[in-house]
């Protein structure tokens, strides 16, 4: 939840910086010494529900107990006890009645045999995948409980970094279609993502070092969009550089830190 | 001038000379733009004793008033004035209303359809419906009352929050195995709306990213605006009133 505040926060003094710096932008593009960029946050939701934890565990036993117990008979457990009543009976008195019903009715009890039957014979799928036991971060169905995240390897000015993927925003364009277009670069043309909203997330900036700074090129912004990975079949992507599904913690091992400030502060990780 | 002469409030003509308090036939007699009470049916009299009148008329007047206003400066709200304040004993003497029994209005159907639209820089929605659908009723109850908590916890104002009636479905199974046996299931599907006004376009994705994160599994989640498609599929279509309406019309 504090990741949510701090974006919410973030996100009204971010919509004036944006504007603002569109609007300036675009009437005199050589003035701004910032670079924009546009980066993408691609994120794939979980599959299952986590587990739960040993309280709720618990609570969600004592919770269960209690409902069964004040809970009224349905109308099956009904049935269930007339019908080992009547056998009783059946039992106790002579054959004759059964003989003279002729009726063959179907019994609670076999319905309810018929229906272990049929929940042992459905099997569900592991929780844990074989791409979990691997350890492969490159594969979409490793840790279904929780976000994944694309990290991309690019290179900026002389070094090679691990980061979500981003393009320079280009005159004419919304910061939006920047980081669609930074997607599409990565990912390939058909992918099935569901932006949100056309506002950012987060933005980082630096400046770049001593060496290359010039009047009017001092840094760069990068700009934060969000989007939620639709399809999980990305076999027909074509992925060009190298790139990984990674969770908010592990996250860590990649980014660099100041970075990895910025991003944390609207992921959120429920 | 002869404040002694005459005793004007004792001749019946000139009452309506002096300011004299809650008598409302005077006021009749006088008229309604007559502050000072002078325009009177004057009784016919020569000039020059009208004029002597009319003097004695004005110095009484002014004595009245005078006397009026000694009795209210000096503080006396009880004597001279006829309203009744709070401390005393009469107040609302006359009140009758809370003696009847109590008129409930008439409720007529309400088609209330208000929906704002996108309006200059700061971008609202109108309207939303979040909709959710379950097979598991208690599941989808607590959901909806947990979204609806959120939402009162992030000051989005909440209209209302209702439940769709439920639709049952059985479900038959055709198993062919020589005799044909029809196995029965019956399914039960719940809906609960939560009805929201006033998203701001900047925090619409973080609420919407809030809540799929925490949707149980078996919901389905579904946020669109409200239509009034929405609002006339929660009302039941009266088959009578409809064909008497066609014969009539």
């Amino acid at each position: 939840m504090a990741g949510h505040c701090g974006a919410r926060a973030m996100a009204a003094p971010l919509r004036q910086r944006a504007a603002a710096g569109a609007r300036g932008v675009c009437s005199a593009a050589a003035q701004r010494p910032w670079k924009l960029f546009g980066a993408m946050c691609l994120l794939r939701l979980p599959r299952i529900t986590q587990p739960l934890e040993k309280v709720e565990e618990e609570m969600a036993a004592l919770m269960e107990q209690i409902e069964l117990e004040k809970s009224h008979y349905s109308d099956h457990e009904i049935r269930k006890l007339e019908e080992e009543e009547q056998l009783k009976k059946k039992k106790e008195s002579l054959y004759d009645e059964d003989e003279a019903r002729g009726k063959t009715v179907i019994m609670a009890q076999d319905l309810e045999e018929k229906w272990e039957q049929k929940f042992l014979q459905f099997k569900a799928a592991p929780r844990i995948t074989d791409a979990d036991k691997n350890n492969d971060r490159t594969s979409l169905n490793r840790k279904l409980d929780s976000n994944l995240m694309l990290l991309v390897k690019q290179k900026i000015g002389n070094q090679e970094l691990w980061l979500l993927p981003q393009v320079e925003w280009q005159p004419g364009e919304t910061l939006r279609s920047t980081a669609e277009r930074a997607m599409a670069t990565f990912l390939g043309d058909h992918i099935q993502a569901k932006v949100l909203g056309n506002a950012p997330y987060g933005i980082y900036k630096y400046k770049f070092p001593r060496a290359i700074r010039t009047e009017n090129n001092v840094g760069a912004k990068v700009f934060f969009f969000k989007a939620f990975l639709q399809s999980s079949d990305l076999s027909q992507a074509g992925l060009k550089a190298d790139h990984l599904w990674v969770t908010k913690k592990e996250l860590g091992d990649y980014l660099k830190s100041e970075y990895l400030k910025k991003v944390n502060r609207f992921l959120l990780d429920l | 001038m002869y404040p002694s002469m005459l005793d004007l409030r004792d001749i019946a003509q000139w009452r309506g000379g002096l300011v004299s308090h809650g008598d409302t036939e005077d006021k009749q007699l006088t008229g309604r733009g007559d502050p000072c009470n002078l325009l009177l049916p004057y009784p016919k009299r020569s000039l020059g004793q009208r004029s002597l009148l009319s003097h004695l008329l004005w110095e009484e007047e002014r004595a009245a008033t005078a006397r009026e206003n000694r009795l209210c400066a000096a503080g006396d709200a009880l004597l001279g004035c006829h309203r009744s304040y709070r401390s005393r004993p009469t107040h609302g003497i006359g009140k009758f209303k809370y003696l009847l029994p109590k008129e409930v209005p008439k409720k007529r159907k309400e088609k209330v359809q208000m929906k704002e639209i996108d309006a200059g820089t700061e971008h609202q929605y109108g309207d939303i419906n979040i909709q959710m659908t379950s097979y598991d009723l208690c599941l989808v109850e607590h959901f909806a009352q947990y979204v609806h908590r959120l939402c009162n916890r992030l000051s989005i104002r909440v209209n209302e929050s209702y439940a769709m009636p439920t639709k049952t479905n059985e479900v038959l199974f055709m198993e062919e195995r020589g005799s044909k046996m029809q196995l029965d299931a019956v399914l039960t599907t719940h809906q609960r709306v939560v009805q929201i006004r006033g998203l701001s376009s900047t925090f619409a994705p973080i609420l919407l990213e809030i809540i799929q994160s925490s949707q149980p599994e078996g919901v389905h989640l579904l946020m669109k605006q409200h239509t009034e498609a929405d609002f006339k599929s929660r009302l039941k279509s009266r088959p009578e009133l409809e064909e008497l309406l066609a014969e009539m019309s």
